[in-house]
């Protein structure tokens, strides 16, 4: 059977003023992930890290070690391949900046 | 075919209608059970408010924080409808069929729900644990087994929704079987000039009445992280635009005389539409979970 892939919209066109942290996802079935941020809108001078998280359970969570954060100062799309990331899968999302707001898309694509 | 269908286990366990349309053992990945989104005019800021964030289908080995891994029925994996933990936020997915026949269609499954562990003491109920009783069971909101079809342009647009709510959004235990009484409010009409809707399925919030003989709890046993895994089958009628009956475990429901509102206006582009779709909903800021083992859809054409 050919590989089993799948991707997951986690914020479809959703606008934030704060910080946030995108819902659990689980992916114990994969090996491979990749995070794709996709900024529509930013507010001037605001800035979004985001920043890859695990958890064995979904409830309790820590940085991903060896996983560099997705930083954003304009519209645009980065993506950040991820391998050895256990079950469940987020993205911590910090925005900084005077009055920061940004209105985007993420998707966690999924590979066996 | 009979003798073939009981010698292999994935179809032992059900009771298929003579066409098997799918038999969806999450074991095998998501199986086209898709989040539902609503309409727009290429821009997305367009969609209706209680159809834009439906959240989306994800593969679950039932992980909770004390035990581990759970796992399924006859596997690892199960297929988990996941809301955000906001009040009366939902998480929809389904699965995008035409019919080709208007005869007998049959859902099958094995299903679990459960509230998040939660360890907020705001969010506790009146009735405290008593070593039987969690008062995580109040937590959990409501799911929904439904359908959408429509004839095509010279013919009707009907949605059958047939809801358990376990509780109301006062926290009070409800655990009972309904069925919707008013129409999904659809882009069209909201474009129209409808007002915006209190519940995806109905126009008004308590635009619902009680299966008869729906009025039982299942078996939610005690604690949020354990799952037992219940049997459910639906039928609906193509040709007579109505429900069947619904079976839960041994619990068999009538359904046949049960209304279904269908549409004034014709739906162009939806001809021979047969969508089926399962919810779930919390009423509290605290998330709410369905899994789904297995699916099998069935007809008798």
């Amino acid at each position: 059977m050919l590989r089993r892939s799948h991707t997951a919209t986690l914020e479809l066109d959703e606008t934030y003023t704060a910080n946030f942290d995108t819902e659990p996802y689980e992916c114990g079935w994969a090996s491979e992930a990749a995070w794709f941020v996709r900024v529509i809108e930013l507010a001037n001078g605001a800035m979004l890290t985001a920043v890859p998280q695990w958890s064995p359970d979904g409830l309790h969570w820590c940085d991903l070690e060896g996983a560099a954060p997705l930083q954003l100062t304009a519209p645009g799309l980065r993506g950040r391949a991820l391998r050895d990331f256990g079950g469940w899968l987020r993205l911590r999302c910090h925005l900084t900046g005077a009055a920061p707001r940004v209105r985007l898309m993420i998707h966690l694509s999924l590979k066996e | 075919m009979a003798v073939l269908r009981r010698a292999d286990p994935r179809l032992s366990k059900f009771n298929p209608l003579p066409r098997i349309l799918c038999c969806d053992d999450f074991d095998d990945g998501i199986n086209g059970w898709t989040q539902l989104i609503g309409n727009y005019d290429d821009d997305l800021g367009q969609v209706k408010p209680m159809v834009r964030d439906l959240r989306p289908a994800q593969l679950s080995n039932c992980t909770f924080f004390d035990v581990g891994s759970h796992g399924s029925v006859d596997g690892v994996y199960a297929l988990k409808l996941a809301t955000r933990p906001r009040t009366g936020a939902s998480c929809y997915l389904i699965k995008r069929l035409t019919y080709a026949a208007r005869t007998i269609v049959q859902v099958e499954c094995y299903f679990t729900c459960k509230a998040e562990a939660n360890f907020d003491p705001a969010l506790k109920g009146p009735q405290q644990f008593d070593g039987n009783y969690h008062p995580s069971e109040s937590m959990f909101g409501d799911f929904t087994v439904g359908n959408d079809v429509c004839d095509g342009a010279d013919g009707k647009r009907y949605l059958c929704a047939l809801r358990y709510q376990n509780t109301d959004f006062e926290g009070r235990f409800v655990r009972k079987w309904l069925y919707k009484t008013s129409l999904h409010a659809t882009t069209r009409m909201q474009v129209r000039g409808a007002p915006a809707p209190e519940d995806i399925h109905t126009l008004r919030r308590d635009d619902w009445e009680e299966v008869p003989g729906g009025d039982f709890p299942l078996c939610s046993n005690e604690i949020p992280t354990k799952i037992n895994w219940h049997y459910l089958r639906w039928q609906f009628d193509l040709a007579a635009r109505r429900n069947v009956e619904l079976q839960v475990n041994d619990r068999v429901m009538d359904l046949r005389q049960i209304p279904v509102p269908a549409y004034p206006d014709p739906y162009h582009g939806l001809d021979r539409l047969l969508n089926v779709y399962f919810d779930v909903r919390t009423h509290l800021p605290a998330r709410n979970f369905l899994f789904l083992d297995s699916v099998l859809i069935s007809a008798d054409w």
